[in-house]
Order: structure tokens, then sequence, then C-alpha cells
């Protein structure tokens, strides 16, 4: 397993998306972070923090600090995840990585702990800068990074780590990385969405739409989401925990699959 | 030194049989080429053995199987892939990264990119690399744990003949450290000066195994050409007294299974003139075209099959 790790801490640092990826993410996610809270002091030194349309404290502190519900660094450095095993099969890199570590076990877990560190890492980093530039603009008026806006970044440090390993597990599933790339995205905002109208459109389905909220990518969005008012873990809306446990299961069952599929099928 | 003993191979795809039943060894200290027509499962072979791919037999290094070697490229080295590497990942790296994996120090990255020839592109991106330097970097991989045995597949492919000398002399010398070789490749007259044993499979089953000179002297190309002025004498003589004998389209004899000196006493008690009379010994292409003619994936047009 040491050996694996070791190949794995090598191989991610060493490969020239990792690093556009990471960059990419922190200047999003603190861009986007300093557009908000630049526009909300702007907002505060007008109409005050009571002005006309108040915006809830909450609000602010979770769009300074995360920039949005579920935050897009998330899904950038998903991309990490999709290219980890998606270079290995596009490029033939797997049987090199085969014939210098025989054990696939070892192979499989260190590259899910060493991606899924390595965004955890990142996001961390970038939600904790988004925070201190949310600070600096709108300490005269709140505090950003109070209790609760700690446990938004950790919730999204956690949504992104399991977004991370679904898309992972997706992409050695499928062996295909551009496959992979695009269902990232298209099943949140487009198969999901889908599933919605057709159960808006068709009759028979209309009455069951509380299921919807069991839609993978929908409970993951509960995990961070601070708007919705839950009464229990599993009711409608989904609570945080909730969307954790939908979302993990989805990630996990996809990653069992994934296991399986890599130790089984040919290099 | 360590021996490779791979039996009873197997692997069907869709239920087309690739590889049957394949048995072989490699020897220590020698360079043992792996041939046989596109198709016939060389790269199934090779896969099996290093247990990339699922399928029947085991493969044995030294007694162990590859999945059991712990640091496996200290053991076992192999190149399967034209360019195994990410095009952007710089060549340093991409050895960096593999002896991570198997805990071979960095200074044995530089000493094999310069043993190669590629310490000046050591810190270049492979996408720029030409076939043949594809070729030198896969190479350098498989030799950074210093293993005692290799297994490479179409190493040669993409090297200028600069370049398939080297890769010769290379494996000759590699094998002359008594570490065991074993190289597939099409390029039959490369083959005939770097082996010293073959292992020939055809439609994924085993056709011949053993020393080189014994594949090529089971030839029905290895003959007595005998030229003469009095072909029909010599003919009634020879198949008088049991041999083989064919007329080439120059006119002269062709003996089977016989030797110059039988073919001249032979004439010289019928009394026949003889104005020629050599060995012709078949080359590697000949015998390797004869034993594995019908296990091609295709039959060239217009080109003459050599008769089994």
């Amino acid at each position: 397993m040491r050996d694996a790790l070791a190949y794995e801490l090598v191989r991610i640092r060493t490969i020239r998306s990792t690093w556009w990826l990471t960059v990419g993410a922190v200047v999003v996610g603190v861009g986007i972070s300093t557009l908000f809270s630049w526009g909300i002091s702007a907002d505060f030194a007008d109409n005050g923090v009571n002005g006309p349309e108040p915006v809830g404290a909450l609000v602010v502190t979770q769009v300074a600090a995360t920039g949005q519900v579920p935050s897009i660094v998330c899904f950038i450095l998903a991309l990490v995840g999709v290219l980890a095993w998606g270079h290995e099969y596009r490029h033939g890199m797997i049987r090199s990585s085969l014939t210098a570590l025989t054990s696939r076990p070892a192979l499989w877990l260190a590259k899910f702990l060493v991606v899924g560190a390595w965004v955890a890492v990142v996001a961390f980093t970038t939600f904790l800068l988004a925070g201190l530039v949310g600070t600096l603009f709108l300490s005269d008026y709140l505090t950003v990074l109070d209790g609760q806006t700690w446990s938004v970044i950790g919730r999204q440090v956690l949504y992104g780590v399991l977004l991370t390993w679904l898309a992972m597990a997706f992409t050695l599933l499928t062996r295909s990385q551009a496959f992979a790339l695009v269902m990232v995205f298209l099943w949140p905002l487009l198969v999901e969405s889908l599933v919605k109208l057709l159960f808006l459109l068709v009759p028979q389905l209309r009455d069951d739409q509380e299921v919807l909220r069991f839609l993978p990518f929908t409970a993951g969005t509960k995990m961070v989401d601070v708007l919705s008012e839950p009464t229990s873990t599993f009711g409608d809306p989904l609570s945080p925990l909730g969307g954790t446990v939908v979302f993990g299961l989805t990630a996990v069952v996809l990653m069992v699959a994934s296991f399986v599929s890599f130790r089984t099928r040919d290099a | 030194m360590a021996v490779i003993e791979a039996r009873g191979l197997g692997k069907t795809y869709s239920g087309k049989t690739a590889v049957a039943d394949l048995s072989f060894d490699v020897l220590p200290g020698s360079v043992t080429g792996f041939l046989g027509p596109n198709g016939a499962g060389k790269s199934t072979t090779m896969r099996l053995m290093l247990g990339l791919d699922n399928g029947a037999g085991n493969t044995t290094f030294d007694g162990k199987p590859f999945g059991e070697l712990g640091q496996p490229m200290r053991r076992v080295g192999a190149l399967l892939e034209a360019k195994p590497f990410h095009p952007t990942r710089k060549a340093r790296d991409h050895l960096r990264m593999l002896a991570a994996a198997n805990r071979i120090p960095t200074s044995r990255v530089d000493e094999v990119l310069g043993q190669l020839g590629l310490a000046e592109v050591a810190r270049k991106r492979p996408r720029t690399f030409s076939l043949g330097m594809g070729q030198r970097l896969g190479l350098a991989a498989a030799l950074l744990g210093d293993p005692d045995t290799l297994i490479l597949d179409e190493p040669a492919n993409g090297l200028d003949p600069q370049g398939i000398q080297w890769m010769r002399l290379l494996l000759q010398h590699l094998a002359g450290e008594g570490r065991s070789v074993l190289v597939s490749s099409h390029l039959l007259s490369e083959m005939a000066l770097m082996a010293d044993h073959l292992v020939v499979i055809g439609k994924g089953r085993l056709i011949a195994s053993g020393p080189i000179e014994e594949f090529v002297k089971g030839s029905r190309r290895n003959a007595v050409v005998v030229r003469t002025p009095d072909p029909g004498a010599l003919t009634t003589a020879l198949e008088a007294a049991g041999h083989t004998v064919s007329t080439d389209p120059d006119g002269s004899l062709s003996v089977a299974g016989v030797d110059t000196r039988t073919v001249g006493d032979l004439a010289f008690e019928h009394g026949i003139r003889l104005h020629e009379l050599t060995n012709r010994v078949a080359t590697l292409e000949e015998a390797f075209l004869e034993r594995t003619a019908g296990a091609e994936e295709y039959l060239a047009h217009g080109g003459e099959q050599v008769a089994p």
C-alpha cells in the first residue's frame, strides 16, 4: 500500500492538468466570493445591513465563503478525479501502472485516497481564502467565518470529495474520460432535470414527486443547503445529513462497482 | 537469474479462442524470440503472463507468479505498448513515478536515462518524441529496476536501422549477463541475428519452441541443390534410393532430407556428371512462413505461399 501511495503522490504532482485544475478552482472559488463580498459590501454601505431588501447574514456568509451552492469549486476539482483514471486508459498507462504495482486493490485504494486528500486540501484552502476575502470586505457588518460558515465549509469539502470519488468511479466503470467528463456535468444539470420534468408531465408520476428528493445530485445539494428547513433527516426536503447519506451512498455504490470491475476486467 | 515458465495459458474473447493451452519456458542467459503472424496471440500471451488479462494457466518467474512479486520492476521489466506514458508528463517524471512504486532511487532514473540516450530529453514532454524515442523511454522503464527478466512486445517498432542494431546489441548484452529476455518482433531477419531460442505460435497455439537452429533445420526448405546435364538419370537414381526430388524452375534438382556427400556418392556410383552440388539452408523467414502457413490472419493476394 505504501508503494501505491508513493506512486500516486508522484503521479498526481507530475501532470500539468492537476495544477491547472487546482489553480482554476482556487481562482474561480476566491474570485466568485470576492465578487459576492464586494457586491454585498457595496449594498450594505448604501442601504445598511437592514436595507429595503435585506440579505440574510447566513446567505452572506455562505456565498462569501463558498461561492455558491453547491460550489463550482467542487465540480472543477472532481475533474482531477476523472483524469486520475481517464489518463490510465486513454494513454495506455494502466498496463505500466499494473506492471509497477501488482496489487490492483492497492492501486485502486491509493488513487481514491490520494485524489480525495488532494481535493479536500485544495477545496478547504479555497474556501478558507474565500472566507478571508469575505471577512476583508464585510468585517464591519458581520462575522463571515463564524461557526455556521465553518460547518458549511466542512460540508462543501465533504461534498467535493464525494463528488470526486463518484466521478472517479464513473470513469473507471466506463473507461472513457470524455464520457465521464460530460456526465459529471450532464447528470446534475440535465439528467436529473429531465427526471423531474417527467414526474411533472406524466400524470401517474405526479403524485410521487416527493421521491425526487432522493435523486443523487438533488440530495447532494442538500448537504450544503442552509436555506431549507428540513423537519427530519430523510423528510422533504432532506436534511444535510440525509443529503450526505443519499449522495454518499450513491458514491459508495459506484465505487464498489468500480472496484469489482477493476479487479476482474482485463487491463 | 530467473526462469520463466508459462503453463497452459489460454484466453478467449466472446467465445473466440485467442490463446489455447500454451506452454513454454524462457531460460536465463538467452534471448527468446516470440514469433507468430499478426493476431496469433503474442501480445495477449504477454499480458496473460503478467496478470494483466484474465485467462487460463499460469506463469511463474523463478517459481512465483507475477502478482506475488514484491516490487515487481526489480524482477520483471516489461514493455507492452508503443508509447506507454502520458504525453505531457516529463520523461524523467514518468520514470520517477514508476521508481516510487518500487522504491528505486532517483539516481537509477538518471542512470537509465543516460544508458538509453535520453539524458538530453529527460525534462521534455514525450508528446514531441518520435516513435523510436518513445520506445527507448518504454525500454528505460523496463530496465529501471535492473530486472533479471525482460518481456518486450515489439520493442524495435519505430526504430531506424541504427536503433534496431542498438536494440539487438543491448538485448544480447543483457542476456549475456544472465537475464531472461522474451522479445516479440515481426522483423525476422533481426530475430535471426538476435535470438538464441524461439517460441512460435499460430492462432494462439504453440507451433514450435526451442533453439533457433533446430527450428530452421526442421524446415523443408533445407535441401541439397544439384545441377547435372542428365537430370532424368539422377532423379531416377535418387528416387530409387528413397529420396524426394523436385525440379526447380532453373532446371536444377532439389533433394530434401539428405546431405551433399550422399548425393555426390550416388551420382558417382551411377556415372552421372555433376555441375553443381550445394547445400541450400532455409532462412528463418522461410522456416517461419512454412510452419505458420494457414495460421495468419490474412493471405496475401498474388503472393506465393510456401508449401507446408
